[in-house]
């Protein structure tokens, strides 16, 4: 990773995707603070995406380097996370049933990519469908469910779930421009993490593809 | 360049960068003006329009409250101003005011504007020396709107006999 990455290109990009990540355009601009779920909900995937080797703080924090060159690693470090939280913030509904079961439903989804995580392609390309996933649910279906003025999405999705009070489901509207102001603040995200410090491995995979003979010869 | 000259410049600008975010998140400003106005009240260089100002003390004086306010706005548009914050919120407290009614809604952006004001006060305190208003703090009247607002009925005749403090 070069110099210029980690001190400018990584923080602008995050530091650009903590701004976006609260934005709601309704009859004025709203600037929304993220719930206390979506820093549990952060930590989370940071641990999957350390643990996976997608991100190597380790790189960017460590003995060997200078304490402007540490701190740059924290600032990196510091604005992911920032980062992390508002794009969950973009995602996560803002009130009502809909609410708790994406919370309950994305942690469990994040334990699970954290148990199961194996290697980096494999959790970004994850991460990339659970925010993917969860911007439909929000700013498509229950946007379309919330509209006052109706549409055929509403129509179909009325006719799908027929019997349920659409009390529970109805978020406050925002306007046209909040899903897109989202849509860009998620692919800012991803766009960050696919260009984060990933964990070097090549000397341990060497040593695994040359056999177990190679293993006996070194030692 | 040298690292550390490139590495300090990217700490300050992240660092800005950040400061300027959660300014943003705890003061939601609504327009341009708003943010350039609550930057400016921040570092203590805020003015208002004191011609605009004045012709809404004119027209607020002669009960024209409606033109008040536009002219109040004028004069402050970043609505960072205690003071004319004070005469918006006092406005809508006069028109709200009938003798067997309260305009619930009228009270409620009066409420609104006297939380602007003792939001920017220093230390949340305001206090308006104007010999022709009988409240002159902003927790008076403050009070006064939060009664209004949170009474159980607008039409209430027993209001008939409350003093209204003009």
């Amino acid at each position: 990773m070069s110099r210029a990455v980690e001190v400018f290109w990584l923080p602008l990009v995050f530091l650009a995707v903590t701004l976006l990540g609260g934005v709601r355009i309704a009859d004025r601009l709203v600037f929304l603070r993220p719930p206390l779920s979506a820093l549990v909900l952060a930590v989370l995937l940071l641990a999957a995406l350390v643990r996976c080797g997608a991100f190597a703080p380790q790189r960017l924090m460590n003995p060997a380097r200078s304490a402007l060159q540490n701190l740059s690693g924290v600032t990196v470090l510091a604005t992911m996370f920032a980062a992390t939280v508002q794009a969950f913030n973009s995602v996560i509904p803002e009130s009502g049933l809909p609410r708790l079961i994406i919370v309950v439903f994305l942690f469990v989804l994040l334990l699970n990519t954290l148990a199961a995580s194996t290697d980096r392609t494999h959790v970004l390309r994850s991460t990339a469908v659970i925010l993917g996933s969860m911007f439909v649910l929000k700013y498509i279906v229950l946007a379309a469910l919330s509209d006052p003025t109706g549409g055929w999405l509403k129509r179909v999705l009325l006719a799908a779930l027929e019997g349920v009070t659409l009390g529970t489901l109805a978020q406050e509207p925002f306007g046209l421009g909040t899903g897109y102001v989202a849509f860009l603040t998620l692919a800012l995200f991803l766009g960050g993490l696919a260009i984060l410090p990933r964990r070097d491995s090549g000397s341990r995979r060497a040593l695994v593809d040359a056999g177990p003979g190679a293993l006996r010869e070194a030692q | 360049m040298r690292d550390d000259v490139v590495r300090a410049i990217g700490l300050a600008v992240a660092g800005s960068c950040f400061g300027a975010i959660v300014w943003v998140y705890s003061r939601q400003p609504q327009t341009l003006a708003e943010a350039s106005g609550a930057l400016s009240a921040t570092i203590g260089v805020y003015r208002i329009d004191e011609q605009a100002f004045a012709d809404g003390l004119r027209f607020f004086r002669a009960d024209q409250f409606a033109a008040a306010r536009l002219a109040f706005d004028r004069a402050d548009q970043a609505h960072q101003d205690p003071r004319t914050q004070f005469y918006i919120a006092y406005s809508y407290y006069r028109e709200g005011w009938g003798r067997v009614y309260v305009d619930k809604e009228l009270y409620a952006r009066g409420l609104a504007a006297v939380d602007r004001a003792i939001a920017a006060a220093p230390r949340g305190r305001i206090v308006v020396d104007d010999a022709d208003l009988q409240m002159h703090s902003g927790d008076e009247l403050k009070a006064e709107l939060e009664t209004g607002v949170q009474a159980s009925t607008e039409v209430n005749p027993l209001t008939v006999v409350r003093r209204h403090r003009k």
